[in-house]
């Protein structure tokens, strides 16, 4: 579990992350969103201790992170996949991690095989691609096992395949009770892994709910064989209706129930191609969300 | 139509591992982060060869010499010699200890393993002062050995104990060092040229100008003169010492203010 509550970071004058507080349980996998500058980063060095908050306090599993006797055993991380020496071996990075945490020596292999980088394990980490280097990133993260994982973007320089199985690694993590945070500016794949979306802009957590919850709307999309008359119709009826994004001509119309709908195409005869409840698009909330902080 | 399938399929997520619970509530102990920094500094290319060269380079060279036909008068002088060309290489390595973490951004792995940051720095001083004696003594025995065998028998073997213990001595305290002269600056490249501008360069101009002040600040010199058995021992020991604490002072205080944004 990770508790935040009012952490804020101010470097002079300015304030770079404004009070932020939230709290993360286990079994969950939370998306950590906002755009470039938002203070996402900085809000994930300051709960590792990496940077000191101005104020307020992270917590991992009830206790500061620097004052946790093992914390790399309590917290897997991954803030930057580069943190690696270009001169070392992948195996002799994480021997070297292990012995710290105080893990057996067969672990490394297990997670160097997790991570799918058995073969590659003898060669210098300054040979490596990007993809390579997130994959030994998330294997040091995984040594331990640990009961919480925090992840800044994790998918970068992941092949699709990748990215599938980076999904269910933390799909399975979660399963089994632990508690992921993750940072990825890939929408769709965000919005594919995780049950809660924390969204931070200008410092400031601007949403934090189950995803279902936040992309769940009102609105319902209708297409019909004559869309402009069922969109005149509806219009008589009172609805407040607008065209939907996509490719094939659909409705939105706000505030009412597909029964409703449902209603007026029946009685003026009209012939129905679609009829559903509106989601909100992930990318559309995250612009809403941001713009508007 | 024809169908492609998938080339592979993505594996399913891991079950749970055998790594016990308990490790969760065991801090690593100086000893073993003490042991672990001798092995991070050793585990890499310029690491290794760096101490390779280090602790071999001396011997070949004493054994070159005695072959050509030039005289050592003593084992004192020789290993004040090659003591203090060796201590300028195990700087080097106490400095990319330190200050190699930041250049390279490992020190955030370090940091995020053992956070309380005095812990780690307390392993690296330690770690490469146990690493600068153990070269040193690398090289106090090896040249001893080759003299034994190719010096003549105007070598003079007075005062040798006293000589190897204090290449050994001086050995670790210029490798811890440059540890904390690393941690001070942050910057592999700024550190290393820094510390050989300022050891070579400034200490030189200075003795050029005022010589006795040299005599008085130069490490080198008084690491020289300590193993050779010049001037007194104490005095060579006070300065040697401050530093040492001045670098492990200052680069213990920019550490821990550091942030790693």
């Amino acid at each position: 579990m990770i508790t935040v509550s009012g952490l804020t970071k101010r470097y002079d004058r300015r304030t770079v992350v404004d009070d932020v507080s939230f709290t993360l349980e286990p079994g969950t996998i939370t998306g950590f969103l906002g755009p470039n500058g938002a203070g996402k980063t900085t809000t994930m060095r300051m709960i590792t201790g990496l940077i000191p908050a101005t104020s307020g306090a992270a917590l991992v599993d009830g206790r500061r992170y620097a004052d946790q006797p093992n914390p790399a055993a309590v917290m897997g991380t991954l803030l930057d996949a580069g943190a690696v020496h270009p001169g070392r071996t992948a195996r002799a990075h994480l021997r070297i991690l292990a012995d710290t945490i105080g893990v057996p020596a067969r672990r490394v292999d297990e997670v160097l095989e997790q991570v799918d980088l058995t073969d590659a394990a003898r060669r210098r980490i300054g040979a490596y691609s990007l993809g390579m280097r997130q994959r030994l990133g998330i294997a040091g993260a995984l040594l331990a096992d640990p009961p919480v994982l925090m992840f800044d973007e994790p998918a970068n320089g992941l092949d699709p395949e990748g990215i599938r199985w980076m999904r269910a690694l933390l799909r399975g993590h979660a399963a089994r009770g632990g508690t992921v945070l993750l940072s990825s500016h890939l929408l769709s794949e965000v919005e594919h892994t995780v049950d809660r979306l924390l969204v931070i802009g200008r410092g400031r957590v601007v949403a934090d709910a189950p995803i279902t919850e936040l992309l769940a709307s009102d609105d319902v999309l209708v297409a019909a064989r004559d869309l402009p008359a069922l969109a005149g119709d509806l219009q008589a009826a009172g609805y407040r209706i607008a065209p939907a994004a996509g490719r094939e001509p659909v409705l939105r119309v706000s505030g009412v129930t597909a029964e409703q709908i449902g209603v007026v195409a029946a009685d003026r005869g009209h012939v129905l191609t679609e009829l559903r409840p509106a989601d909100h698009r992930l990318e559309d909330l995250f612009f809403e969300l941001t713009t508007a902080a | 139509m024809t169908t492609t399938t998938l080339t592979r399929p993505v594996a399913a997520a891991e079950p749970a591992t055998t790594v016990p619970p308990a490790i969760r509530g065991r801090r690593p102990s100086i000893a073993r982060l003490t042991a672990l920094e001798i092995r991070k500094s050793l585990s890499t290319r310029s690491g290794l060869g760096m101490a390779i060269a280090a602790s071999t380079l001396p011997a070949v060279a004493v054994g070159i010499i005695f072959a050509l036909g030039q005289k050592i008068p003593s084992a004192a002088e020789m290993l004040a010699v090659f003591g203090t060309l060796v201590a300028m290489l195990t700087l080097a390595v106490g400095v990319l200890a330190t200050a190699g973490e930041w250049t390279h951004h490992t020190v955030q792995t370090t940091f995020l393993t053992v956070p309380r940051r005095h812990r780690v720095l307390i392993a690296k001083y330690a770690g490469m002062a146990l690493l600068g004696a153990a070269i040193s003594a690398v090289v106090a025995g090896s040249t001893l050995a080759v003299a034994a065998v190719a010096a003549g028998s105007a070598f003079s073997w007075a005062g040798t104990g006293a000589a190897v213990l204090a290449v050994i001595g001086t050995g670790a305290a210029m490798t811890a060092l440059g540890a904390g002269i690393g941690a001070a600056v942050a910057n592999a490249p700024a550190a290393l040229t820094g510390t050989y501008v300022l050891l070579l360069v400034a200490m030189n101009l200075l003795r050029a100008v005022k010589p006795t002040w040299a005599d008085h600040a130069d490490p080198l010199q008084n690491m020289a003169d300590l193993i050779s058995r010049q001037g007194t021992a104490s005095a060579h020991i006070a300065l040697l010492a401050a530093w040492v604490i001045t670098a492990i002072l200052a680069g213990t205080a920019v550490t821990n203010r550091r942030a790693l944004a």
